[in-house]
């Protein structure tokens, strides 16, 4: 029997496509990673090897103590204990304020402002964020717990996020039917009960993603973190760079330092990304 | 007393929807509203249930004043036509969310709930979630909600209109069969007007903004009181011809307009009443012949002669468009004949259910005595 098969595979079809592709794919893997890679060897290195004019790309020596030293410092571990204080706080306040704002836009369109405000929300996001650096400073300052503190960055931050929480959040809301609240009315429930018995289990994925977007930029940030705190209060981000001095810079200490800051996003994006990609079916409505 | 009251409703948005609706429904009593779609069913549900507020009128479920009562504290149940069934609860959380919404006991809610399912046959569907169930499935839920719900009035919106025939027909039954729905003031609004005339206590047709009629099944089917209440029921659309009345050797005819001399003479109940309402003797109407009242002839048993030009089966019956001189007339028959164009055809009409409309207005001419004017 020669009968040629009824579906060829793709790479049977375009061997040249599917070749470039793969090429593409790898070039692009190349770029991710090395980095990463890049950092984890560096800061297994001795200082000495990361000034090497030609540099290893394999640590001679492995010096975990890089590690040690960082914790060493009482204030490095501060500097982490900040950073997810303000981050967490940030998150909290934001998903607090955009979905109340954003069910409001969702629910009822017309007497919340309508289209324009909430895209003028959105258009908070849209001016490079350094335009508005010294008049935030000045304004912050003239606050009672002033600029170098947790709460300052935890409102700081809202500039950013709570636009993309009440937007996101917006939108999550309005997938979720109106008529199941509805329903719930019907059942007996109040709306802040049938809120929480209804429409929040509705749109709970969607409100971690939208945590964890808003959770990883306050975690990250330096611009605004870099000006406004830094005596009080530091985050790991203004932390990193003074490892830098005058005539040398200790790779290898930044380079375990970001690792280790590196480590509670990716432990929450793997703990949470069942939920990142769960879309819960709204379907049961029929259209 | 009313079980559900309506007086003067009134709601429209940027065009009126429903104007000075009075409505009353007894309690046990299971009324229907029938009309086409845009006609204002859903949201008179919507107005009694309180999810949306009347620009005027009054509103009662039983004694009470519900105008201006959140839905919450309405005590009115409601199917919505989506099913709306919440989908992260199982279907037993679904029926038992109003049990839980008042507080009651995990025993309690667990024997009511376990009581409905058996009643409407999903017992063992309870511990899924409702997108894993079929679409009747879901509708027995939402209506196991409701039931749960122990309300004071009944709205049911278009229910069964989402099914395919054979569970429409079984969950039909079941609606004549179930006590809570017997005890209680159930509106149920449909655009379906078999399963109105099927299941209404009393049947109001909407349109235009109120209730064009009320009565009983019988009363809208045979004693319509417009041209457009006739159009909106029966199987194959009702024949609607201009006619002239014409006096002719002491009998009333009703002589077809353009279609050559096609008349019929009106039935004598009719003839009084239409001679009653204008002293003319000469008038202009709409003649009205609902397809079965249009039968086929044998070939020697008279009959008016026709042409046919199309036959339609559907399973039960059959739809035949005959022209007589330059009308057409829709007849229903038995689905098994075989009718080519052109064929000669001889028709019968039972011209005791002819019905007379005005002309302008539409209004019946001469509605029979069990009308109630």
């Amino acid at each position: 029997m020669t009968r040629a098969p009824s579906r060829p595979p793709p790479a049977g079809r375009w061997p040249l496509i599917r070749a470039l592709l793969l090429a593409f794919l790898a070039v692009w893997l190349l770029l991710t990673l090395f980095p990463i890679y890049w950092q984890f060897i560096t800061a297994f290195k001795s200082t000495g090897e990361t000034n090497l004019t030609v540099p290893t790309f394999w640590p001679r020596e492995w010096h975990p103590e890089n590690f040690a030293a960082i914790f060493f410092e009482r204030s490095n571990l501060n500097a982490l204990i900040d950073s997810f204080l303000i981050a967490t706080g940030n998150t909290l306040a934001s998903l607090f304020l955009g979905s109340l704002a954003g069910y409001a836009f969702a629910r009822f369109p017309r007497q919340a402002g309508g289209e324009n405000l909430a895209f003028w929300i959105l258009s908070n996001r849209m001016f490079p964020p350094v335009a508005v650096l010294i008049p935030l400073f000045l304004l912050f300052d003239s606050l009672p717990w002033g600029t170098d503190s947790r709460l300052s960055l935890i409102i700081l931050y809202l500039i950013f996020n709570m636009p993309l929480a009440t937007w996101l959040m917006m939108v999550f809301f309005r997938d979720a039917p109106r008529e199941l609240e509805e329903a719930a009315y019907l059942d007996g429930y109040t709306p802040a009960r049938a809120f929480i018995k209804v429409t929040l289990p509705l749109v709970l994925p969607g409100m971690i993603s939208v945590a964890m977007l808003c959770w990883i930029f306050a975690w990250n940030e330096y611009l605004f973190a870099n000006l406004f705190v830094g005596t009080e209060v530091r985050t790991f981000t203004i932390v990193i760079p003074t490892f830098s001095h005058g005539s040398q810079t200790l790779w290898n200490l930044q380079m375990a330092f970001s690792l280790i800051a590196m480590l509670p996003p990716v432990v929450m994006f793997i703990a949470l990304r069942r939920y990142m990609v769960r879309g819960l079916s709204l379907g049961v409505v029929k259209g | 007393m009313a079980g559900l009251e309506t007086r003067g409703l009134c709601k429209g948005w940027d065009f009126p929807l429903l104007d000075q609706l009075d409505l009353s429904v007894e309690e046990g009593e299971f009324f229907v509203v029938v009309g086409p779609s845009g006609a204002g069913k859903t949201t008179l549900l919507r107005l009694i249930a309180g999810l949306e507020s009347a620009d005027a009128g009054r509103i009662f479920i039983g004694a009470r004043e519900v105008t201006r009562i959140p839905p919450y504290h309405r005590r009115a149940a409601m199917t919505f036509e989506s099913y709306a069934l919440y989908p992260h609860l199982s279907v037993f959380e679904n029926i038992a969310s109003p049990l839980r919404a008042r507080g009651e006991r995990d025993p309690s809610v667990r024997r009511r709930v376990t009581a409905i399912a058996e009643l409407l046959q999903i017992e063992r569907l309870l511990e899924r979630k409702p997108d894993e169930v079929s679409g009747g499935q879901k509708q027995r839920a939402a209506l196991g909600r409701t039931l749960a719900a122990d309300p004071e009035v009944f709205l049911l919106d278009e229910p069964l209109s989402h099914l395919d025939a054979r569970i429409r027909h079984d969950l039909r039954r079941q609606f004549h069969t179930l006590e809570a729905l017997r005890k209680t003031a159930t509106l149920y609004v449909t655009h379906d007007y078999t399963e109105a005339l099927s299941l209404g206590d009393r049947i109001a047709v909407i349109g235009g903004g109120g209730f064009l009629q009320v009565g009983s099944a019988r009363d809208i089917y045979e004693n319509p009181v417009s041209v457009e209440v006739a159009r909106h029921l029966g199987q194959l659309e009702i024949n609607v011809h201009d006619a002239e009345l014409v006096a002719q050797g002491g009998q009333l005819q009703a002589r077809v307009a353009g279609a050559g001399d096609l008349s019929f003479p009106v039935a004598e109940q009719h003839a009084r009443q239409l001679t009653a309402a204008s002293t003319s003797a000469k008038r202009e109407v709409s003649l009205a012949v609902r397809p079965q009242h249009i039968a086929l002839a044998g070939p020697d048993a008279g009959g008016v002669p026709g042409v046919a030009e199309s036959f339609q089966a559907f399973g039960a019956t059959g739809a035949l468009t005959v022209t007589v001189g330059g009308a057409t007339f829709r007849v229903l028959t038995s689905p098994d004949l075989d009718f080519r164009e052109g064929m000669p055809v001889r028709l019968a009409f039972d011209t005791a259910h002819f019905l007379y409309f005005a002309r302008d207005g539409g209004r019946n001419l001469a509605r029979g005595e069990s009308g109630d004017g």
